[in-house]
């Protein structure tokens, strides 16, 4: 039982759990990018949160399923089509053996996850799935799949169909609000921070996102000696632009850390595409702990298994 | 005794500052020890932890890890292990050896027998998997990171920079100066402690026989 990738667009990727307890060994998490959104293809499909899925930067990929099996797709808007029919997002389909499903060029977000009713063979590593590419650890041999590869899977099941309530649907969006607190390097008197939009530029990957904008330029802005450093966080380099980290990011750093996005909205950032405006929110830790327990109690009758 | 400072690193993560190393090393292995935290990252003068704030608010983390700073950390047992760990210096494995050399002045021969004789130990794990930085180099190599880095560097490169060796556990992009390359592999994907070097072990590096 397989499927078969027949173009697996900019980048095709098998993501799991992300790998937790292990930056002290400079493994990053890894895992999907917009992990809230994998969790919801999971949930259609009758799968554990974090059950390996695929996760397709931009969308324009097509796969073929060699025996018939439930699937769901979620993430970035693209058109659908599966054997020559379009489907929607957000809810459980039925593929028949030797059906093609295409997923069409994204028009807004970045990353589209397609989970499967069965269990997808992928190595693990550190007790996870998720691929890392510039080490070539877990996934498909480390690496993105390409076209012909076939990827297994065990106890494919036909699951009844369910559709992701809608208050639960993430919105994609060009422009995004994301909440922030004080990172441990904030500049004084960098109120500017707060009124400006960011340009999101073409330097974009699973391991950060570049914006340029009107950034401090303070004496304070020099590296430090490497600390730890984390998805979410907002780096400054000399070159004046910032860099914002995603599920891929160095586990050790030695930029100015000057923002920390809040971890309820980290999920968001694995929809952010070149092009896209970002403005960043001024929270308190409390609040941002405030935001996390709202948006997780709205999200666990959905997905009981899930933590954002 | 005093309690480091803890500061905020962020909405979920909380530092403090531990300059001697021995110090910082025992209080990590003591934080992960714990099962408290679910990141604890030593830094090259500080330790980081990443809370869960499903579990924990603000207050709540600093005042656990208030908690777990009253205890002192542990010595570290005198038994550190050595590794000793074979080199190829210089030719394809070393591109960047005959540079470094012509740079600081010194035969090739010459940062060898340095490099042999100095007690290094692994300060961190950091910036990409396996990626060891060892301090305990001679203080007169002054070495800067290369100006393009590599695309791809061989698992089992080392490198120099000012104060500095560096070993790559796996193959992967790299901007230090590449001298030579480990015989002995530093990585196996299938065990549960996947990196043979972790911070705090003691390497002596050995000129390993040729092929």
């Amino acid at each position: 039982m397989s499927l078969t990738i027949l173009q697996p667009g900019v980048q095709m990727t098998l993501q799991g759990a992300p790998r937790v307890g292990h930056r002290h060994l400079g493994v990053p998490a890894s895992g999907p990018a917009d992990h809230l959104s994998m969790a919801l293809a999971n949930r259609l499909v009758g799968n554990a949160s974090t059950a390996t899925a695929i996760e397709v930067t931009f969308g324009g990929a097509a796969i073929s399923f060699d025996k018939s099996v439930s699937f769901a797709i979620t993430g970035a808007q693209s058109d659908l089509i599966l054997a020559g029919r379009p489907v929607a997002s957000h809810m459980t389909h039925f593929a028949q053996a030797g059906d093609t499903l295409r997923i069409e060029p994204a028009r807004k977000g970045c990353r589209v996850y397609i989970a499967i009713a069965a269990a997808l063979e992928a190595a693990d590593f550190l007790g996870s799935t998720s691929t890392y590419l510039p080490a070539a650890l877990g996934g498909r041999a480390g690496r993105a799949l390409k076209p012909d590869d076939t990827v297994g899977f065990g106890g494919g099941r036909n699951v009844s169909g369910l559709a992701t309530p809608r208050d639960l649907q993430p919105v994609c969006s060009n422009s995004y609000t994301l909440r922030a607190v004080e990172g441990p390097d904030y500049p004084a008197g960098a109120q500017g921070l707060w009124d400006s939009s960011f340009n999101v530029t073409q330097r974009a990957s699973r391991m950060g996102i570049e914006l340029e904008g009107d950034f401090p330029r303070s004496a304070e802005c020099a590296s430090r000696p490497s600390s730890a450093i984390f998805p979410g966080a907002l780096q400054l380099p000399p070159g004046g632009r910032g860099f914002l980290l995603l599920a891929d990011a160095q586990t050790t750093g030695g930029y100015p850390h000057i923002l920390q996005v809040v971890r309820a909205d980290r999920h968001l950032l694995g929809q952010v595409r070149p092009g896209d405006r970002i403005r960043f929110l001024h929270r308190t830790r409390q609040q941002a702990t405030d935001a996390l327990r709202a948006k997780q109690a709205l999200l666990s009758s959905w997905l009981p298994d899930f933590f954002l | 005794m005093t309690h480091p400072v803890i500061t905020f690193c962020g909405d979920d993560a909380l530092r403090f500052v531990v300059t001697d190393q021995e110090t910082r090393l025992a209080r990590a292995r003591q934080l992960l020890a714990t099962g408290d935290w679910r990141e604890v990252v030593p830094g090259r003068k500080d330790i980081t932890v990443q809370f869960n704030p499903h579990e924990h608010t603000p207050a709540t983390a600093m005042a656990h890890l208030s908690h777990n700073l009253a205890t002192p950390a542990p010595h570290l047992s005198g038994t550190a292990e050595t590794l000793e760990l074979p080199v190829h210096f210089g030719g394809a494995g070393g591109p960047d050896l005959k540079d470094i050399a012509a740079r600081i002045g010194l035969s090739e021969a010459n940062i060898i027998t340095r490099l042999l004789a100095a007690p290094l130990m692994v300060e961190m794990l950091g910036f990409t998997p396996g990626f060891a930085y060892m301090s305990g180099l001679p203080e007169t190599f002054e070495i800067s990171r290369l100006a393009q880095p590599r695309q791809q560097v061989p698992a089992g490169s080392i490198g120099l920079i000012t104060g500095q060796c560096g070993l790559y556990a796996l193959a992967g992009p790299g901007g230090w100066p590449i001298i030579g390359r480990a015989s002995l592999s530093l990585f196996d994907a299938a065990s549960p402690t996947p990196f043979r070097l972790q911070a705090g072990t003691r390497v002596q590096l050995v000129e390993a026989t040729p092929p």
